[in-house]
């Protein structure tokens, strides 16, 4: 569960002085897929980077999962970050020198994981994607889909209990953006993970359960869709 | 029309469900049940639907093996497969009476109707994600099935086009209201 109480986070000072998010108070349960929409510049951003602890609200508190990220060093924050939440960016952000697999399992590594059982967290993420077949690939050799279900896959390999994903279709085309799409919802009701969506697109947004709108950092309007098992 | 559409299948779908036929009454008993929800039909409609759909072939009369004189439906194979299509067609139509509607109430707003507008456009812009919802729903659902959906998948891949489309529409009008109505005249960009 995620839970924002009376956040505000406000950038610069004086002359400069942005509100992204403006007194947000919201609850997200445990296995929810949420969407975040709204134009640029209106804070969808930042609602994430506040639940990873990448940044502090100005006031107001985050708990995610109980634990109050506002509270936490950074050293603390990023350990949340190794290990229960997984992000994932418009950009791949793969190491080009690097293997699939290695990329994937890198999360484990800086924990400081065997290589044992690495190597068999690696695979299992990599199968979840369906990716097995490119474990031995460079970034360069893949298409930008292949690249993003290895972005997806090393987000999943510390098995989050949420995958904050940030315009994760952004730099592919509506074939491949729609099987990553599918891919996220089959992660959410296959494992029950929580996923925020941020995403400029609607109909990819209408994959999820419930569309919140966010203009200037206020939370204006909210549209529940329901689970799509439950309507196919 | 288009109701009129939906209802003649709702009404074919039902009598499908009753695959050694259904009579009238029953028919209406189980429409109420399954549909009383969107429509609310009375004895003279289930009846006038019925012969419609006689005459078009989608259902038939079959004997009723008592000796009561009331007629019995059952769905033809001709029906079946006219249900099929519908049921898998995109409802691609569904909004638009919405949209002609803030259309008019654009011609008349001034500043003082600009929070209903925008209570509209939301209200609409709930209409069209609930519909993107159902459509990927839908896309879903014929990957799973073991029938060729080509087409049916580039009709979702249609309807998901325009109501994007309608969406982007929807947009720059909650925009463009602001600016015109909220914004003071000498901060307006266009204007």
């Amino acid at each position: 569960m995620i839970e924002f109480r009376g956040v505000t986070k406000i950038f610069g000072s004086d002359d400069t002085r942005v509100t992204a998010v403006n007194d947000l108070t919201l609850t997200i349960p445990s296995g929810a897929f949420w969407a975040l929409m709204g134009p640029s510049g209106s804070g969808k951003s930042t609602v994430l980077h506040l639940i990873a602890g990448l940044t502090p609200p100005t006031s107001g508190s985050v708990l995610v999962e109980g634990a109050d990220v506002t509270r936490m060093n950074s050293a603390q924050a990023a350990a949340l970050r190794r290990r229960r939440i997984g992000y994932v960016l418009q950009a791949f952000n793969l190491l080009p020198f690097l293997t699939a697999a290695e990329n994937v399992g890198m999360p484990l590594v800086l924990d400081g994981i065997k290589q044992a059982e690495v190597d068999a967290r690696v695979d299992d993420a990599l199968a979840m994607v369906n990716m097995s077949h490119r474990a031995s690939h460079h970034p360069t050799q893949l298409s930008g889909g292949e690249q993003q279900r290895i972005a997806i896959a090393r987000a999943l390999v510390i098995k989050p209990a949420i995958v904050l994903a940030d315009e994760p279709t952004g730099n592919l085309d509506r074939a491949g953006g729609r099987a990553v799409m599918d891919l996220i919802q089959d992660l959410n009701e296959k494992t029950g993970v929580t996923i925020l969506l941020v995403t400029h697109d609607p109909v990819f947004a209408a994959f999820a359960e419930r569309v919140l709108r966010l203009v200037d950092g206020t939370l204006v309007h909210d549209t529940p869709l329901g689970a799509q098992e439950a309507l196919a | 029309m288009r109701h009129a559409r939906g209802i003649h299948y709702a009404l074919l779908g039902v009598v499908a469900q009753n695959p050694d036929g259904v009579h009238g009454y029953a028919l209406k008993r189980q429409c109420d049940r399954i549909l009383g929800h969107f429509w609310q039909l009375n004895f003279g409609e289930v009846y006038r639907i019925l012969d419609r759909l006689s005459e078009n072939g989608l259902v038939e009369e079959v004997l009723a093996d008592n000796v009561s004189s009331r007629k019995v439906f059952r769905i033809t194979d001709r029906g079946r497969q006219s249900l099929d299509t519908f049921i898998l067609e995109p409802p691609t139509d569904a909004p638009r009476p919405l949209r002609q509607e803030l259309a008019v109430k654009l011609l008349f707003a001034g500043p003082r109707q600009v929070p209903e507008l925008v209570r509209l456009i939301d209200a609409q812009r709930d209409t069209y994600m609930r519909q993107l919802h159902l459509l990927s729903a839908q896309r879903r659902k014929i990957t799973k099935l073991p029938i060729d959906s080509f087409v049916t998948g580039l009709l979702i891949d249609g309807a998901e086009l325009s109501v994007r489309a309608e969406l982007a529409w929807l947009e720059d009008v909650g925009m463009k209201l602001k600016e015109r109505f909220l914004t003071p005249p000498a901060m307006r960009t266009g204007a």
